[in-house]
């Protein structure tokens, strides 16, 4: 992780939200190898609504603020792109407003990559990781956490409805320094 | 003798269901009773043509007769007559046309097994074949089998004799409505055989009756003339029987069998030893089973000569000699071999969906994914509903990343047979290439479910496990595969592959120098196999098979690219630069060429070319990671310049 604490600073204000989840053909989820958790949950809204792929079901948490949501992977990965779902119609004063993404090794030495604050949101939310500097396009670590520091209408509690996470693609072709990108290229590059 | 019961039993029920005739043909083969057998098969042929009479309002008693038959034929054991093609003979005639075909086998089974008790080597011949058929031998066949034969059934019961030239000719005439269906029959049926695709029953059956056929034609063939010369060659012909068997079966049974006699000798004047042969075989034994007796031979009411049926049964013998030969070649992964092969075949041959499959499958070989996609779209224009070879077809659109094709194939697929391993291969190959590899591997197991010794469903699902880095399972996949196909090279290609990501380069040469054992001539192999040796510090010897994979296939461009990298680690940087500038006349719009150019390029300090191919390769939109790489490596191009800056201005 090479960001420093000034551009982490920069706030973003994000309206809306995509009612369709489209991502690049080049990134891939990588959630299934992580392990998630939770600061704080209501009995019946657990961590596992965060996961599965099911819109009507929701994470509620149920204690102070801030609220974390924590991903951890057991070897550290390349990770690009947070997408939430989030709704300011359907949950008002439990959306989310401002929103934190920290990483690091650990609990111990997580620091702020990123800070956003979400105008009623109603649909995915895409937050990226990368930094401005091109060689910061990924985020190489082993765990992320989301925090939300504050919700729309002053809520104590929030509602996430769904979190995935992106990294790239690995090169199908090992031991290859660059990807093939030409039709030709990569009708020959394996056999099926 | 309880064999005769369990027959006696199943004829009885055979008055309801045709094909549990063809059971009883197989449990006798089977129990490898092969006396019994021949016994057996000349009652089930007797029986067969009755029935088949009988369906055409003819009047007959056909439980009696074949008690009756059984008795007579079993006094005849081991005379030097055949009492079955007689009595077909005698049984055809008008009115075949509605004939199922599993009775086709079953004629032919029986007039085959009567034919050669005569004397000791034909004897010997024909117990020595059936058994490794026996084992081949399956349920019974379902209905579809019977539709599928249908049009052929006329000429194949009128061919049903032994050796009758009528058959012969009778073949020839129908021709051309039956090549339609053969050639499909033939594919399934030399894929039962040759490989490990689950066939169908369907096939399966009229596979092994083909293959009964042979063998026992082979040991008929020594009837009369010729005893030892056609014992010799028919157990080397056995051998190859089974292949020819398949390859040939819809084009009739008892064109085997003559041709099969045929074989023994040379192929051209075997003609008339068959037609005397045949007649020789007619004896005056048990006709009373049959309604019509006497000896007119006819065929559609037309009475062919044996000159016409000799130069029939030699035209059929070149056609399958040619069909095997094909087929001969392409399991041996001679491809080109193969393909010319194919191609001597006459056009209404070649354009049938079997051959057309098999030259779709040595392109695939070749690593020529253009002309196996016009070979396999061919083969289905002609035969819309065939299975085989389809799973090919749909891995050669995945190469090609035809998504739509592919979906379409699809969808065929699944709606002709739901149950098929390849079509649940196509739909995984479909998601695959969407990169949705866990639906994929679903797939895949579904397919290994519904048959678990089709080799390839084990090795895509290796693929996938490996597409999402589960390296134990792909493992495990890639040896389930090799345990049903140990000639499966994807599946030694695959395994090579897992080495060589964990970085076991030992294992990962010697994976893939089997696979290229297996297929030499599959140029992406040996490009891999050039990479592993520079891993292992054989360099000299990558760079002798990285030549050969180029020369292979001019139109691949992955042995140079390997090539050039290869000659970058071994800072023969002018030979790199020279390979990938005659790459980038193959693939001008290829981003990594660029990238590495750029590379050899820093790495020589010439910066502003260096500056140039990097800003080339990028703007040919590398996936993010390269991107990330490319504008790296270009900041890092800066510092030297600075430095040099910072010492001309001391």
């Amino acid at each position: 992780m090479a960001t420093e604490s000034s551009e982490s600073e920069e706030e973003g204000k994000i309206t809306g939200g995509n009612q369709h989840l489209i991502v690049e053909d080049d990134l891939r989820e990588m959630g299934k190898k992580a392990a998630w958790s939770v600061s704080s949950c209501k009995t019946g809204n657990g961590v596992s609504s965060l996961r599965d792929d099911n819109l009507e079901t929701y994470w509620q948490s149920d204690g102070a603020q801030p609220h974390l949501v924590n991903i951890q992977f057991q070897k550290k990965v390349k990770l690009q792109l947070v997408v939430l779902y989030v709704d300011f119609k359907l949950d008002e004063s439990y959306t989310p407003s401002k929103i934190s993404i920290r990483a690091g090794d650990g609990f111990h030495n997580l620091k702020e990559i990123k800070t956003v604050e979400l105008v009623k949101p109603t649909g995915w939310v895409y937050l990226s990781l990368s930094g401005n500097d091109p060689r910061e396009t990924f985020v190489n670590t082993f765990m992320l956490q989301i925090a939300v520091l504050s919700n729309h209408l002053n809520g104590r509690d929030t509602h996430v409805r769904q979190i995935k996470v992106y990294g790239p693609r690995p090169n199908p072709i090992p031991h290859q320094p660059f990807q093939f990108t030409s039709r030709e290229f990569i009708t020959y590059s394996t056999v099926r | 003798m309880k064999l005769k019961q369990l027959y006696v039993l199943l004829m009885r029920l055979a008055e309801r269901f045709q094909m549990v005739q063809l059971v009883i043909i197989f449990l006798a083969l089977f129990t490898g009773a092969a006396k019994e057998a021949t016994v057996v098969f000349s009652e089930a042929a007797a029986l067969c043509i009755q029935n088949q009479y009988l369906h055409h309002g003819l009047p007959s008693p056909n439980l009696h007769m074949s008690s009756e038959d059984y008795n007579l034929v079993s006094s005849r054991n081991f005379g030097s007559e055949d009492v079955s093609p007689r009595k077909l003979k005698h049984t055809q005639g008008n009115n075949l046309r509605g004939i199922p075909g599993n009775h086709h086998g079953a004629v032919v089974l029986s007039g085959a097994a009567s034919q050669p008790q005569n004397g000791g080597p034909s004897n010997m011949s024909f117990y020595n074949t059936p058994s490794p058929m026996a084992s081949q031998l399956s349920g019974v066949a379902p209905p579809p089998l019977c539709r599928n034969m249908q049009p052929n059934g006329s000429n194949l019961n009128t061919v049903n004799t032994d050796g009758s030239p009528r058959s012969i000719v009778n073949s020839t005439i129908q021709a051309p409505r039956r090549k339609f269906v053969d050639e499909g029959k033939l594919r399934k049926i030399s894929g039962r055989l040759f490989s490990d695709s689950g066939p169908r029953r369907s096939t399966r059956l009229t596979g092994d009756t083909g293959a009964n056929t042979n063998a026992n034609t082979a040991a008929v063939a020594g009837n009369g003339t010729n005893n030892s010369s056609k014992y010799l060659g028919s157990s080397k012909l056995s051998s190859v029987a089974p292949r020819t068997v398949t390859v040939r079966k819809g084009q009739s049974w008892v064109n085997e069998n003559i041709e099969e006699g045929i074989r023994n000798e040379a192929f051209d004047d075997s003609c008339a030893n068959v037609a005397s042969t045949t007649s020789s075989s007619f004896s005056s034994d048990n006709v009373r089973s049959l309604d019509h007796d006497g000896a007119t031979v006819l065929v559609g009411g037309v009475v062919v000569s044996g000159a016409k049926a000799v130069s029939g049964a030699s035209e059929v013998l070149c056609l399958l000699r040619t069909l095997g030969e094909g087929y001969r070649l392409s399991c041996l992964y001679r491809c080109q071999d193969a393909l010319d092969a194919y191609l001597r075949l006459p056009h209404r041959h070649y354009n049938t969906s079997w051959v057309l499959s098999q030259v779709g499958k040595a392109h695939f070989e070749l690593v020529d994914y253009l002309e196996a996609d016009l070979a396999f779209s061919l083969a289905r224009q002609v035969s819309p509903y065939s299975l085989e070879g389809m799973d090919i077809y749909s891995t050669v659109l995945y190469h090609l990343k035809e998504d739509m094709k592919l979906s379409y194939l699809t969808q065929e697929l699944i709606s002709t047979d739901r149950l098929a391993p390849q079509s649940w291969c196509a739909m995984g190959n479909c998601y695959s290439l969407q990169k949705d590899h866990e639906t994929a591997l679903k797939i895949f197991h579904r397919a290994v479910r519904l048959n678990s010794r089709f080799a390839y469903a084990h090795t895509l699902s290796g693929h996938e496990y490996v597409a999402l880095e589960d390296f134990e399972n792909g493992i495990k996949s890639y040896q389930n595969a090799l345990r049903i196909d140990s000639r499966h090279y994807n599946a030694w290609y695959g395994l090579g592959m897992i080495f060589f990501r964990q970085e076991r380069f030992e294992f990962s040469e010697h994976h893939f120098g089997m696979a290229l054992q297996i297929n030499p001539c599959s140029s992406v192999i040996m490009s891999y196999l050039g990479t592993t040796l520079h891993a292992l510090k054989k360099s000299e010897d990558a760079i002798k098979i990285m030549d050969r994979a180029i020369l292979a296939d001019r139109k691949n461009p992955l042995p140079m690219y390997q090539k050039a990298n290869i000659l970058m680690s071994l800072e023969k940087f002018d030979d790199a630069l020279e390979v990938l500038e005659e790459l980038k006349e193959y693939a001008p719009r290829e981003s990594s060429v660029y990238a590495l150019m750029g590379k050899i390029y820093k790495r020589r300090n010439m910066h502003e070319k260096a500056m140039l191919h990097f800003g080339i390769a990028l703007d040919l939109k590398p996936s993010a990671t390269d991107v990330a790489t490319i504008k790296a490596a270009i900041e890092k191009l800066h510092v030297p310049d600075e430095l040099e800056d910072n010492l001309s201005t001391e």
